[in-house]
């Protein structure tokens, strides 16, 4: 269930974040899409719509909420349960909310006003999809505004990290079918998280080569995977010298995608943003380097070995 | 002294990955953890002290200074020095857990660094 931002801006009354702090990690989130703007249907602007957080701590974006639900860390999916529970009307403790740190009387009250809402959106960041729980927490906030819309019309949208990272699911859902983890090694896509996921494949060592484009797994992945990529040959394409280029065999400079290379960004919602170069760059782009690399490989002579003819092997 | 270490994305940690990641500014932000002042005085360290957290995995050093977050808690944004921290079991996700780990936390210098910078 979910929605562009444009119906976001026209329709949503009601709008929950859980874990994120748009205030400063979407800065321009509450003011081009959710809070501030007057819609189609919300003439009034913030006057018509009415923001909760939901985060473990009180950050810059408490400020902008109308109610905020301070969860105990690591408790969101337990939260995300009982508001389930209490949609369907079923009876839930209060020791069981306690848990959680929040009251049953709050957990209610975030409940009868998601029914109540003409126009429900619940935004869901790293907090939550990142924390203990991770996909679960993530399936069970979809899961939620699913059912509420027996009551009303609720989407969930997840707060998507900055680059193109929407983008790049986007591409490969639409000519492989799966948005990561894919190995093509059969020559066919196969979709496994957790075996053919890039940390994983780099924490057990299965990669003996690996290409980084327009990323930084150098200042971001964890230790055991740093150490692979910089055990074996690393390439990285990137307008600038970052942490992973250091431990790199090869770094290409690149021009920066959307700034000196035509391109597509998709926006958070999958809205495709097609982008024309505003400067000029002395550099390729991705593009151009990866269909050298390719046409480079394609020349070589393979390395597996030719067919056995059927005669005595040697 | 044990605490749950929350590694956050923020504003000028936004800013400085495009300003470039060898800069003084951005290894401020990356190296200054927020704590709460009363977990400060139980340590023993003032605001902008040097504190070595350390997991199963590795150790890093971090600037702490005083925050209005919980008891009990550090947090500091994503960057190199928290890379150093966490290990690569993705429990079948292909997502490591990136937040809420237990960590120990010792003092290595109780007086203020000039480097640490002041929470958002």
């Amino acid at each position: 269930m979910s929605c562009t931002l444009g119906e976001v801006k026209n329709r949503a009354d009601f709008i929950i974040y859980w874990g994120g702090n748009p205030a400063e990690c979407h800065p321009r989130h509450f003011t081009r899409y959710t809070l501030t703007q007057k819609g189609k249907f919300l003439p009034r602007g913030r006057k018509d719509r009415t923001m909760v957080l939901v985060d473990i701590r009180e950050t810059m974006s408490a400020k902008a909420a109308d109610i905020f639900l301070q969860v105990r860390p690591g408790k969101d999916f337990e939260v995300i349960t009982i508001l389930r529970a209490l949609v369907k009307n079923q009876k839930v403790s209060a020791e069981a909310c306690a848990e959680t740190g929040l009251t049953l009387e709050q957990l209610q009250d975030l409940v009868n006003r998601m029914k109540a809402a003409k126009f429900g959106v619940l935004f869901f960041g790293m907090g939550l999809s990142m924390t203990r729980g991770k996909h679960m927490n993530s399936a069970a906030a979809l899961t939620l505004a699913t059912e509420l819309n027996a009551f009303t019309k609720f989407v969930a949208m997840p707060m998507r990290g900055h680059g193109n990272v929407t983008g790049a699911d986007v591409v490969m859902r639409y000519t492989l079918s799966y948005p990561f983890g894919i190995n093509m090694s059969r020559g066919y896509p196969r979709f496994n998280p957790g075996e053919y996921s890039t940390i994983d494949l780099l924490v057990r060592g299965d990669t003996d080569a690996t290409i980084v484009i327009g990323a930084d797994p150098g200042a971001t992945m964890p230790k055991p995977a740093i150490e692979h990529l910089r055990r074996t040959p690393t390439i990285v394409l990137d307008p600038k010298v970052t942490h992973t280029s250091r431990l790199s065999r090869v770094h290409f400079t690149t021009a920066p995608a959307g700034i000196s290379a035509p391109g597509t960004a998709y926006r958070m919602d999958e809205v495709p943003m097609p982008l024309r170069p505003a400067l000029e760059s002395p550099y390729l782009s991705d593009e151009e380097v990866l269909k050298k690399i390719v046409a480079a490989v394609q020349r070589r002579p393979g390395w597996y070995p030719k067919p056995h003819s059927g005669g005595p092997v040697a | 002294m044990r605490f749950l270490l929350m590694p956050i994305r923020s504003n000028k940690q936004g800013v400085q990955i495009n300003v470039g990641k060898d800069g003084a500014d951005y290894n401020a932000v990356v190296n200054t953890m927020q704590a709460h002042p009363d977990d400060l005085k139980e340590l023993g360290a003032a605001s902008g002290a040097t504190i070595r957290v350390r997991t199963d995995v590795g150790e890093a050093t971090f600037q702490v200074v005083e925050a209005k977050v919980s008891r009990g808690m550090l947090f500091v944004p994503y960057g190199p020095p928290t890379c150093q921290l966490y290990g690569g079991d993705t429990d079948g996700t292909g997502m490591p857990t990136s937040k809420g780990w237990e960590v120990e936390v010792e003092v290595v210098s109780r007086e203020p660094q000039a480097s640490a910078k002041e929470p958002q």
